[in-house]
């Protein structure tokens, strides 16, 4: 808006727009606020040595110490299928997917630690090393993950975060949970 | 033609109808707030246009008549000729009334309870003015109809009575006459209310497969549960040989102690007290334990079978759509059929109901079109001139059998040898050591027709090795034909009760433990290492004159197999679409029953693998996928039929065809789909320049074309064709708008190889059908 343009019409909607502008930020301002104090819930888990993390409300259960059923000619990263209470499960082996160091090869059947995540309607049990604690952490703290990350990772890891003196890089599930084959 | 088995249908459409009057009814209210509501108009609209129709078609004309003024007014309301109004649900609720009434009491007159002419009037008044007339008990309501303002004021100003008064004279009109005629028919309209609702609850199937997955779960803990109530009786028993013992050892003691050390006597009588109560208490337990658990069992069992029996349904509802379907087809292959069906309340599983359509539907197909002759044949023959398909079903053990015959000319075995020859299925040795029977099952190899012509039904690549397929692949079942020529021939389909259950047999490769369906396997054989014959480096063994391939499931599989070789190597024979397949196992563990479960959401498809099971003592195993193991075990061993490598197609040189027609569109259209395919295109304007070049030497492996040109038509030139000694071995296809029958026959006279309409017409069809030709 010009300032030599005096017209009455032209300074009312210039001072409209100045009320909206103003407006405008004000609810950005409210938006801000709201969000510092806005957290996310994160299970933790570990592979070697780096801690990982699923979002809360990805994951079903924590399903420990069973046997893996092993299917011919599947993906290496999917171990097979287990049985939890009639549902049949599939097992993925997320270090392998990931292409990072894990402390059990998984060539045995039994497996001591699983988290079952979902990602609808998709549904699939991870193995991890060790399990860790479940821990809020406010939403603005999510970091994008490391540029440095081999792409293979980048892939299936959606940001990280700097918690308990450690960073921590939060799983993809939809990425993860990619299904397996072409639908019947 | 069999008579329609009305009250089937009407069951479905009583259904069906209590969706959309849920639907309506609801609408009502809804738009009565929110007359404007586009969306909700035009869904009100076509539920009332369903309505119309699904209940003309099971005969129910009255009901049809209240939906035809329903829409009716829906139509209007959705044209802005008026726009809904309080005031009108009055006579909307009436009419929906009339009809759950009318669906209820289907079949029954019920003139004497309902005034269908009345309601009929009141519907078209409102219609009419956009203002319905008043029915005798409605009390007066305000509804200002026309002028759309006051229309939003009334719909602003009153919701609440609006919305429920409505309801009210629903009540008070259940039956328009029994306020007339008194209580006692009020109350009994309201029982019958009562027990429909109690006779039916609807359930979305996944809850019902959530609950069979429990209960297929309880019953691995029952089972379970059973080993250990036999454990336990073993303890108990252990326990009395423990205490049998100890009483000869305290009868010796006795002897040898005598009294010497009371403090030792003592203790002797203690252990004596605890061992008998301690065995009493076991032996007590251990009884009631197996009690409890025989009881539960036995609980646990009916609940199985109840809860499997959520999901089955009556074959009827498959089969009664049948007649209709094939009197179509018997119209369309100008044949005269009757359809007889037996057993239509066996049970299915709903799951292999809505599976099991398609399958049957296209043996009918083939039974009318190939099996039955036309009349005039049929009293040649000194048979009834109308043929008749019987389509049977029946129980069977824990399968169902489903028979489709017919009294037709039956397959000939030298026509299917023949016709296997020519493309080229077979070698000309092969066809003559074959059995008839053996020749029989040629017709399920893919791409295989014996029909002279192939019409768009039959020549869109629907044979019957896709219907064997599905039913082998998808419902775990197996497809059998017998056929005595001149007499008819019998399809015969074996599929399990339900798609959850299935037979199977257990074997093991390595350390894991896989199951194959029963239904795919031929024998199971103990083979001496010296009966394994090598053949061009392939490993074959010979059965009943026949020569059967072998291979190693482990190799299949991709998984470590045991390297130790017995005496009798154990060999399961599998067979699918005509071909019979060995493969080595480690050991047979046994046949049973599985319950089938998917691989879970993650794993949508695995090669080899259709599913798993849950053994009793929770064990998971792989059920093996017959075809998937047979196409594979086929490329492990390059006994996969070859085709056609690129370099080889060079070799012979780009395959030619020759396209008449007189459109130019048309024309340049085909030549570049055929171009795209790689073929090399010659064109023709029309019959006469075509049949001039194929006289003038053009070689071409097909010739495609239209019937309708300049100078000779379609129908002369392949006639021409097919009468010139050099040229009739060119097959010829015919592409025509033209669908009428008269004139596919005049095509089949004429001697086209295939007939394909426009109208139906896409790339696919058109390169698959001259693809199968030239081969």
């Amino acid at each position: 808006m010009s300032e030599n343009d005096t017209s009455p019409t032209a300074a009312l909607a210039g001072r409209a727009a100045e009320i909206l502008r103003q407006r405008a930020e004000s609810l950005a301002q409210v938006d801000l606020e709201q969000s510092a104090v806005e957290t996310i819930g994160l299970l933790l888990f570990r592979l070697a040595e780096e801690w990982y993390a699923v979002r809360i409300d990805g994951v079903r259960e924590i399903y420990n110490d069973f046997e893996v059923t092993r299917i011919p000619r599947l993906p290496s990263h999917v171990l097979g299928v287990i049985n939890v209470r009639g549902e049949i499960i599939s097992v993925i082996n997320v270090a392998a997917l990931m292409r990072v160091a894990s402390d059990q090869d998984h060539s045995g059947v039994r497996e001591p630690n699983g988290i079952i995540v979902s990602s609808e309607p998709f549904v699939s049990t991870l193995v991890v090393d060790e399990i860790g604690d479940i821990i809020d952490v406010p939403r603005d703290s999510l970091e994008p993950p490391l540029s440095t990350l081999d792409k293979n990772q980048a892939d299936f890891v959606s940001a990280s975060v700097y918690t308990q003196e450690r960073l921590v890089g939060i799983i993809n599930l939809e990425k993860v949970l990619e299904p397996v084959g072409e639908p019947v | 033609m069999v008579e329609f088995d009305r009250t089937a249908f009407i069951k479905k459409f009583q259904e069906e109808a209590s969706e959309y009057l849920q639907r309506l009814n609801e609408g009502v209210i809804t738009l009565e707030s929110d007359p404007d509501n586009r969306e909700l108009i035009d869904q009100m609209l076509r539920d009332a246009h369903t309505l119309k129709g699904s209940s003309r078609m099971v005969g129910l004309i009255e009901i049809s008549d209240v939906s035809h003024k329903l829409e009716d007014i829906m139509v209007k309301v959705r044209d802005g000729e008026m726009r809904y109004s309080p005031g009108m649900s009055d006579a909307f609720f009436e009419a929906l009334d009339t009809i759950v009434f009318l669906s209820e009491n289907a079949g029954k007159d019920v003139s004497e309870q309902i005034d269908i002419p009345a309601v009929l009037d009141r519907l078209s008044a409102v219609a009419a003015s956009g203002e319905p007339s008043k029915p005798p008990s409605t009390p007066e309501v305000a509804a200002p109809v026309s002028a759309p303002e006051q229309g939003m004021e009334a719909s602003a100003s009153e919701p609440s009575t609006s919305s429920v008064e409505p309801l009210q004279k629903s009540q008070v009109r259940q039956a328009p006459s029994a306020a007339r005629r008194g209580a006692p028919h009020q109350a009994a309209a309201e029982e019958k209310l009562q027990t429909r609702v109690q006779q039916t609850v609807r359930i979305r199937t996944e809850q019902v497969d959530r609950l069979l997955n429990l209960v297929s779960e309880v019953v691995i803990s029952q089972i379970k549960t059973e080993q250990h109530a036999r454990d336990l009786r073993a303890v108990q028993a252990l326990s009395n040989e423990v205490h049998q013992a100890w009483s000869r050892v305290r009868a010796r003691l006795a002897d040898v102690e005598d009294g010497a050390d009371s403090s030792l006597d003592e203790d002797i009588e203690i252990l004596e007290g605890l061992m008998s109560d301690e065995w009493r208490q076991l032996a007590a337990l251990a009884k009631e334990y197996a009690d409890d658990t025989s009881r539960t069992s036995t609980v646990v069992s009916d609940l199985q079978e109840h809860s499997m029996g959520l999901r089955m349904l009556p074959v009827s509802t498959v089969f009664n759509s049948f007649p209709r379907a094939v009197r179509d087809l018997a119209h369309q292959f100008k044949k005269d059929v009757n359809l007889v069906i037996e057993g239509g309340d066996t049970e299915l599983d709903k799951k292999v109901l809505e599976e099991i359509n398609d399958p049957l539907i296209h043996i009918m197909r083939n039974a009318v079109d190939h099996g039955i002759e036309p009349v005039d044949d049929r009293i040649a023959a000194g048979k009834p001139p109308k043929g008749t398909i019987r389509l049977a079903a029946r129980q069977e053990g824990d399968q169902i059998v489903i028979e489709v015959s017919d009294d037709g000319a039956g397959i000939d075995p030298d026509k299917v040898r023949a016709a296997a020859l020519r493309k080229g299925f077979i070698t000309a040795t092969e066809a003559k050591s074959m059995s008839d029977r053996e020749a029989m099952y040629l017709i399920f190899e893919p791409g295989f027709s014996t029909s002279a012509i192939i019409t768009e039904i039959s020549g869109r690549g629907v044979g019957m090795d896709v219907v064997r397929e599905f039913v082998v692949d998808k419902l775990k079942g197996s497809l059998d034909v017998f056929s005595e020529l001149g007499q008819g021939t019998m399809f015969r389909l074996t599929i399990p009760l339900t798609l959850a259950i299935i037979r199977a047999l257990l074997v093991r490769v390595g350390e894991q433990v896989f199951a194959l369906p029963t239904a795919s396997i031929e024998e199971t054989l103990r083979v001496d290492p010296q009966e394994i014959i090598k053949v061009e480096g392939r490993e074959v063994i010979r059965r009943q004159r026949r020569t059967i391939p072998i291979v190693h499931l482990s190799e299949v599989l991709g998984v470590t197999g045991s390297a130790a070789r017995t005496n009798k190597t154990p060999v399961v024979t599998l067979g699918f679409s005509g071909h019979r397949m060995g493969f080595i196992v480690d050991s047979f563990v046994g046949e049973q029953q599985i319950v089938i479960k998917t691989l879970g959401t993650h794993l949508q498809r695995v090669d080899n693998v259709a599913g798993v099971t849950v053994l009793g003592a929770g064990e998971v195993v792989p059920i093996l996928n017959v075809p998937d193991l047979m196409n594979n075990a086929r490329q492990l061993s390059g006994l996969r039929r070859r085709e056609p490598t690129a370099a080889e197609q060079v070799e012979k040189g780009p395959r030619r065809i020759l396209i008449c027609e007189d459109s130019f569109t048309t024309r340049e259209l085909e030549r570049s789909i055929f171009e795209a395919a790689g073929y090399e295109v010659e064109t023709a304007v029309d019959g006469a320049a075509g049949l001039a070049k194929l006289r003038e030497g053009l070689k071409v492996d097909a010739v495609v074309t239209d019937v309708q040109m300049p100078n000779m038509t379609g129908f002369q030139l392949t006639k021409a064709i097919k009468a010139d000694a050099i040229l009739q071995g060119i097959p010829v296809v015919i592409v025509t708008s033209l669908e009428r029958e008269e004139e596919k026959a005049e095509g089949i006279e004429a001697g086209a190889d295939a007939y394909i309409t426009k109208s139906v017409f896409n790339q696919d069809t058109l390169l698959d059908t001259v693809d199968r030709l030239i081969r």
